[in-house]
């Protein structure tokens, strides 16, 4: 880029189109999202108007910001099964503090995000401490958290509030309009933190440092990258994003129940995987990601709104993402031929 | 800075113990500025732990390591960079999703802006790496933005010393390179590790392949059984065979 002597092309000899698709690995999602619209709209005109966009982005935001944050986990060569459970419980928390121990919202925001951020050291000093695969130990703690969920309420809703307006709740789901679109607070804190995370993946230090874990561990380790400290900190990221999430879903539909965010984590997973990250590591874009988060929605929302069951919905993700795997590895496999 | 007689690197009786196996049984070793010194041993001798410990990454057990006459204790391997050390292993020196730049600086990222926005300078690592990809003489039209990944394994060979001796490290170790490596692609990296030499690093040099030690070390080191059983042969007047039977634990060195 900023080179300037040696303007030589390359001497690798493969710069053909299928070497384009592994270095842009959003090309695919945005293909497929771009196809998937001109489909839809041809199919149902409704589909690109505004109340449907926005309807279709509110929902969405919640398992994207839990996505935003599993891509850097996943880049680093570790994941979380737990989001889902985190999501259900952490609202619980934070309802049950406001409501049974009268403590202020913040407060209990601050207290209950902190538990997630705990949920998520534990997991990470697991993984990284006692050396037990990321899936053998978010799945103990998702049936951890989700039990403690469901004990805590007796497996009843918390009531939200009773009274008044509560400023936290406007800032993090209040609404207004922008020329006639409902725009919702949570967006923009999505976009915001799309925005970061992009930042912190690919121009940062710790980026660097997070794709170095899960790229080459040992060459990480090597050169003195904290590769453990690095999956802790991700860890905490990933469950305090999914607190987050839950909070917000929390307050949109004025109840914590502590069965929300039952199977997310596999929807969350999906969206990172669509989006081009690799699950073993080394690679990971958030820029697909938020393809990835777009494509579900989407799809979930246009096959309702051109007649197909939604029921069918879980036959349509599947193929994308047995599609889009068997993209990925085609190319892979043509590169390293060609090399 | 130091007096030339110090040696560089001195290990004195290291011992380590992985459990009830007997790694290290009081290794002496000591390496003098600007050599190359080739580290042979049938499998299981003890070498790669030996240079494991030199570079941090296990911790040893009892002796003393002392590196331009002052002692070190290397808990980590960060302790061993930061005290000159770098050590390149054949699969784990380079993280082959990133760039050769990234790797060039990983962990020693060149940085921008305020502190707290964590800013790499991408573009300052960008030019010093195509200007050492130039110095170095190896992949001159390879731009430095290249992913390690689609580089052969001698030219990520020739970027992991590269980086090494950029950061100027006085000791190189270098953990088979020439292994998986083509006729071709080997001298390159053993003309590398000379150059290596001729700018003033020390090397250690392990490979399975005697020839290529003799091709390029000043001095040849052989451990049997955690011990080092010969430290002063000579490529000029040892003969191969000699070598292998040393390894073997045939005779005695001389
Ligand atoms: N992490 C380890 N745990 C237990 N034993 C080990 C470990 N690493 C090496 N050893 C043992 O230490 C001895 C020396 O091994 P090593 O240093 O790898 O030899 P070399 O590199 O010369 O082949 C061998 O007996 C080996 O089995
Ligand atoms: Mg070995």
């Amino acid at each position: 880029m900023t080179e300037t002597n040696s303007a030589v092309p390359p001497s690798q000899p493969k710069p053909g189109l299928s070497n384009f698709f592994i270095a842009t690995p959003e090309l695919g999602p945005l293909v497929l999202l771009v196809v998937m619209l001109v489909v839809f709209t041809a199919i149902n005109p409704a589909f690109l108007s505004l109340n449907n966009i926005s309807n279709a982005l509110t929902f969405t935001v919640e398992l994207g910001l839990m996505a935003l944050a599993m891509t850097l986990l996943m880049t680093s060569g570790e994941f979380d099964l737990s989001v889902g459970s985190v999501f259900g419980f952490t609202p619980v928390v934070m309802w049950t503090l406001f409501n049974a121990w009268g403590v202020p919202l913040f407060p209990a925001f601050i207290v209950a995000i902190a538990v997630a951020l705990f949920i998520g050291l534990a997991s990470g000093l697991f993984v990284t401490r006692l050396g037990i695969p990321s899936f053998l130990v978010t799945l103990g703690m998702l049936l951890v958290v989700r039990g403690t969920a469901l004990w805590l309420t007796s497996g009843f809703p918390q009531r939200t509030w009773d009274a008044g307006e509560q400023w936290l709740a406007e800032v993090l789901v209040g609404d207004f309009y922008i020329g006639g679109m409902r725009i919702y607070m949570s967006l923009i804190w999505f976009i915001l933190a799309a925005a970061i995370l992009h930042y912190l993946l690919t121009k940062t230090r710790f980026g660097n440092w997070i794709q170095a874990t899960g790229g080459n561990p040992g060459a990480a380790r090597n050169r003195g990258v904290p590769t453990k400290r690095v999956k802790v900190a991700l860890f905490m990221l990933s469950s305090a994003m999914a607190g987050l999430a839950g909070i917000i879903s929390s307050i949109r539909v004025s109840a914590a129940n502590p069965n929300s965010g039952t199977s997310y984590e596999l929807e969350v997973i999906a969206m990172v995987v669509i989006g081009g990250t690799v699950l073993t590591g080394g690679r990971g874009t958030i820029i697909g990601t938020v393809l990835g988060v777009l494509i579900l929605r989407l799809m979930r929302n246009g096959i309702v709104l051109i007649g197909v069951p939604g029921l069918a919905y879980n036959i349509f993700i599947g193929a994308i993402i047995l599609g889009m795997m068997a993209l990925h590895a085609g190319l892979d496999r043509r590169h390293n031929e060609g090399v | 800075m130091t007096d030339s007689d110090t040696p560089l690197i001195e290990m004195r009786n290291i011992e380590k113990s992985y459990g009830p196996v007997h790694a290290l049984r009081g290794v002496n070793l000591t390496i003098r500025k600007g050599e190359i010194v080739g580290l042979l041993g049938d499998n299981g001798a003890g070498k790669s732990t030996l240079i494991k410990v030199l570079s941090g990454a296990v911790p040893y057990t009892s002796g003393k390591i002392f590196v331009n006459g002052k002692e070190l204790t290397l808990r980590s391997t960060n302790d061993a960079i930061n005290s000159g050390i770098e050590t390149i292993y054949q699969d784990s020196a380079l993280v082959p999703q990133l760039s050769i730049a990234r790797n060039l600086f990983l962990g020693r990222e060149l940085r921008t802006g305020p502190r707290f926005m964590d800013r790499m300078d991408q573009t300052r690592m960008n030019s010093v790496a195509a200007d050492l990809l130039r110095r170095v003489g190896i992949s001159k039209n390879i731009p430095p933005t290249t992913p390690i990944g689609s580089l052969s394994g001698g030219e990520r060979q020739a970027v992991a010393i590269a980086r090494a001796m950029y950061f100027d490290s006085e000791l190189i170790i270098l953990d088979e390179p020439t292994n998986n490596l083509g006729v071709a692609e080997t001298q390159g990296v053993l003309q590398f590790v000379r150059e290596a030499r001729d700018t003033g690093h020390s090397c250690i040099f392990i490979a399975h392949n005697i020839h290529h030690v003799f091709q390029v070390v000043d001095r040849m080191v052989v451990m049997l059984h955690g011990k080092i059983v010969a430290d002063d042969l000579s490529p000029k007047t040892s003969s191969i065979m000699d070598v292998e039977n040393v390894i073997m634990g045939k005779n005695q060195a001389a």
